[in-house]
């Protein structure tokens, strides 16, 4: 019966739109006075949930981000990412794709990137003759390179879903070269649909012009390298990179750009404010809703069932891919990092998953969820961006689709693909 | 999974630990004496919370059982600082001596004013630090070094009065820091040192038995008061003739520990004198033992054989 | 708008500003506590050990204050599909039942919030000293302020005022 109690009228209330952070916390607390427990628990949860250190960077990134957009950094990196790869067949969907491997190294949310690159590229690919469809499908698709690419802060989510103890710097360099592999996947897919549509190439500007481009993008490359190098080099620690990239953010808008004055800092500032609360908010129901699980032995349950149903850990990752991307169309990525991690990761480890691979797995599996009806945040910025219906952005965004799909079997099932890199650090 | 009622027992430590185990060993006990109505289902790897907030769900009865360290006891029951004074204990051997003793009586005893009821304590070795620049044998050999504590007061008053520079950290970051020189070192027992993986980044190991910190098992006092006279004798019971064996799982795993380490090589001081370090936790022991209650306390421990 | 509306929209929407704005300075301070503690360890050699749980207490303000303000301007995520299919009418009942569900959360998180202070209150918080009760001051304020921007939205739409939700509807500028 409380399982009734707690999925049930989880599922109801996310049917009639009760935001997502209450869904849980609700049901968290009919489920536990229905038990006849205390329900102050669920508050405690709630409290603890969101009192980490290392959620701090979250709202550092996604500040630090909000800055990089209003201080006109990421413009710099797009210019940058045009001059050096517009020659290319279907050139400008090239530029979007490397675009967002540069700023997601920075910004590490989807939607961030989704907003800022989208924001710059769409009106710029529909002007030179592109389909609006075309540039709102990469836009959507390529912004998953940001969860991949250091810094992630769902890969943060990710560690201390699993109980944080599992190394973020392990996990962050892991996420690179499956980040790459992606990026390689989407700029074929978008070749080939540049070639059946015939779309036109750029002409290259010239290493000249790279070179003063690549001039006035520097201070946002340097950005990347400090928040990597910084981490890697022992300055500092993977939470403190965060805070890191927002002074250095900072100090490049106010003295080196010159860029920003006090009315767009207040914006940005309030911006992050409201992404933050909104996404840790979800975070701290969530865990009350996660220690429901624990509590109903739910994950146990779980597991069990798993591996009653096949001992082949193939089949099993299958399964659980399937399961997520299920999952993943329908909901957002932090809550869902957060309720699976605690059931997954124990099966997945127990068919001698890495849980670093497991990491990358579940977020690029969750990442393509972002990009999917009926509920998906990017491709609703995406299509936001593009002004375009989600219908007609849907209907040719396949191509796309299977080349994110094509990189995450590549992961799931090559586990060197995550695990070198990190190994050479050790 | 066999008696009537599952009592809830949490532990942050991962399934097969010397903790988790020895808890599992007590509910088998508490069955077979209740013939059947009473269990212990162990909920490990913190998977209801950290023991900061697990202590507060056995407070409000959510959970029956918890084991816990006694650091997060500190700020809460001021009868639980004194064990967790640096060098308050010589060895292991003088801290069984004084907590299966009369003292240890009276600090499970303080636990009733907080809805709490103290049941037996377990071990958790001795701490020690371990660092990845030098073999420490002296006072002079911590100046300066960074070392990661945990967010307690003690412990950063502690490594501060050894002249070091305590740097409270997230467990999960330590090793990377370690590696990359954001910290020179830590501090903890034989088995995390080992399972942690640190002694593969700071392989200098040097057992000054800083800290040797007992474990408490408690449990919740609404749970309690539900229990007849018999079931709270068969518990109290249990949980004290679990203690041996945990005594005995422990040793074997902090055996295990110190071979697999000493087999990678780590650089091991054993002989260092104490008493510089001892003399250097004057400031500590003025500004934790301030009731006479504590001073009484301190002074009976120093007395212990 | 009557008078009423007037008046009810001018405090609310000041209140959620002194909100905001709060919950800005703490992400600014926290910022300058975390930089701070960084110099600390690796300029001078000493780090300084009350920034992070002074950080993490400041997170919970902006957590909680903009989680509060996110109702009022509709920026939390939701699921809209479902409502999508049905008519106006029943969607308005659907949303009533959700806004006092949120009423109904709120009050949880100022109701147990004081019994989790009450709880903690004799306790203290490692290497700062205060009461173990600050943790939880955030918590009951920003359920005070989700359940009156939460009543708001159920006097306005029963007065046929717009309510904002997230991806379809905001608040008129002159209301926030
Ligand atoms: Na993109
Ligand atoms: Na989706």
């Amino acid at each position: 019966m409380e399982y009734w109690i707690l999925f049930g009228t989880f599922v109801f209330l996310l049917l009639i739109g009760t935001p997502i952070a209450f869904c849980l916390g609700v049901s968290s607390f009919a489920t536990i006075a229905y038990l006849g427990l205390p329900p102050v628990v669920v508050f405690q949860r709630l409290n603890s949930g969101v009192s980490i250190f290392a959620l701090m960077a979250i709202p550092f990134f996604i500040f630090a981000g909000n800055l990089m957009v209003r201080g006109d950094i990421a413009r710099r990196l797009v210019a940058l990412a045009g001059a050096a790869v517009g020659h290319f067949r279907g050139g400008l969907g090239q530029v979007n794709i490397l675009a967002s491997v540069l700023f997601g190294g920075i910004s590490g949310s989807a939607a961030a990137d989704a907003s800022a690159i989208g924001g710059l590229m769409v009106p710029q690919m529909k002007e030179r003759g592109y389909d609006a469809d075309y540039a709102v499908n990469i836009t959507v698709v390529s912004s998953i390179i940001a969860l991949m690419l250091p810094p992630s802060h769902n890969l943060i989510i990710y560690s201390i879903a699993g109980g944080g103890r599992i190394s973020i710097a392990d996990l962050f360099t892991a996420g690179i070269i499956p980040g790459l592999v992606l990026a390689l996947s989407l700029m074929v897919a978008a070749w080939l649909v540049a070639r059946k549509r015939g779309y036109p190439l750029e002409p290259f500007p010239g290493m000249r012009a790279v070179g003063t481009l690549l001039l006035s993008a520097t201070p946002g490359l340097v950005l990347v390298a400090i928040i990597f190098g910084g981490v890697r080099s022992g300055v500092f620690t993977a939470s403190e990179s965060s805070c890191i990239a927002v002074v250095y953010a900072m100090f490049a808008i106010f003295f080196l750009y010159r860029t920003m004055d006090f009315e767009q800092f207040r914006l940005a500032v309030s911006d992050a404010v409201r992404t933050t609360a909104m996404v840790l908010m979800v975070i701290g129901c969530a865990a009350a809703f996660g220690w429901l699980l624990a509590f109903l032995r739910i994950p146990t349950q779980l597991v069990e069932f798993m591996r009653d149903l096949s001992d082949s850990p193939i089949v099993i990752l299958l399964l659980i891919n399937v399961l997520l991307l299920i999952l993943g169309s329908f909901m957002d990525m932090s809550p869902l990092i957060v309720i699976t991690t605690p059931i997954f990761l124990p099966v997945a480890m127990e068919f001698n998953v890495d849980p670093v691979q497991f990491g990358i797995i579940l977020v690029l599996n969750l990442g393509i969820g972002l990009c999917t009806p009926p509920v998906g945040t990017v491709l609703f910025v995406g299509c936001a961006v593009g002004k375009m219906p989600v219908w007609d952005v849907v209907r040719t965004i396949w191509p796309f689709y299977i080349a994110g799909i094509f990189t995450l079997m590549l992961v799931t099932y090559i586990p060197a693909l995550s695990l070198w890199l990190p190994s050479l650090f050790h | 999974n066999a008696a009537e009622t599952m009592l809830r027992s949490s532990d942050t430590h991962p399934d097969g630990y010397p903790t988790v185990e020895a808890v599992k060993y007590m509910g088998k006990l508490l069955e077979e004496k209740t013939d059947g109505r009473l269990g212990v289902e162990v909920f490990h790897s913190a998977q209801l919370g950290e023991e900061k907030d697990t202590i507060e769900q056995t407070q409000f009865g959510v959970i029956d059982f918890n084991r816990v360290s006694l650091g997060p006891f500190n700020n809460i029951i001021e009868e639980t600082k004194i064990p967790s004074l640096p060098y308050i204990f010589r060895s292991i051997d003088h801290m069984h001596k004084v907590m299966d003793g009369l003292i240890g009586e009276d600090i499970l005893k303080a636990f009733e004013a907080h809805d709490l009821v103290g049941l037996a304590f377990y071990d958790a070795g001795a701490r020690s630090f371990y660092n990845s620049e030098k073999p420490i044998k002296s006072m002079d050999d911590l100046k300066g070094m960074k070392f990661r504590v945990m967010q307690s007061d003690v412990f950063v008053k502690m490594v501060d009065a050894l002249g070091a520079n305590a740097t409270p950290m997230p467990y999960g970051e330590v090793y990377s820091s370690i590696q990359t020189g954001v910290i020179d070192g830590a501090e903890n027992n034989w088995p995390s040192f080992e399972s942690s993986g640190h002694f593969e980044v700071a392989p200098y190991y040097t057992l000054d038995q800083h800290l040797i910190v007992p474990e408490v098992l408690v449990m919740s006092k609404k749970s309690w008061d539900k229990l007849s006279a018999e079931d709270q004798a068969a518990v109290r019971e249990a949980a004290k003739e679990s203690v041996p064996h945990m005594r005995k799982l422990w040793a074997d795993r902090e055996a295990a520990s110190e071979a697999k380490v000493k087999k990678a090589g780590v650089n091991i001081v054993t002989d260092i004198d104490k008493t510089p370090f001892i003399e250097a936790m004057k400031p500590v022991y003025e500004e934790f033992v301030t009731s006479d209650k504590l001073k009484d306390l301190v002074e009976r421990i120093q007395a212990t054989e | 708008m009557t008078t009423f509306f007037l008046i009810l929209t001018r405090v609310m929407a000041v209140l959620a500003r002194i909100a905001l704005a709060l919950s800005g300075i703490g992400l600014v301070l926290m910022t300058a506590f975390i930089a701070w503690q960084v110099f600390g360890r690796f300029v001078l050699n000493d780090t300084p050990t009350w920034t992070e749980s002074v950080s993490v207490l400041i997170m919970g303000w902006f957590i909680f204050l903009g989680a509060a303000v996110g109702i009022r301007e509709g920026y939390h995520l939701s699921f809209d599909v479902f409502l999508y299919l049905l008519p106006d009418r029943v969607k308005r009942v659907l949303h009533t039942v959700s806004d006092i569900v949120v009423v109904a959360f709120g009050a949880g998180m100022i109701g147990y919030g004081i019994q989790l202070a009450e709880a903690t209150w004799s306790t203290t918080i490692p290497n700062v000293g205060w009461s173990g009760a600050t943790a939880f001051l955030a918590l009951i304020c920003g359920g005070v302020l989700l359940v009156l921007f939460s009543l708001e939205r159920l006097a306005r739409r029963a007065a046929g005022l717009v309510t904002a939700r997230f991806g379809e509807v905001e608040l008129p500028d002159e209301d926030r």
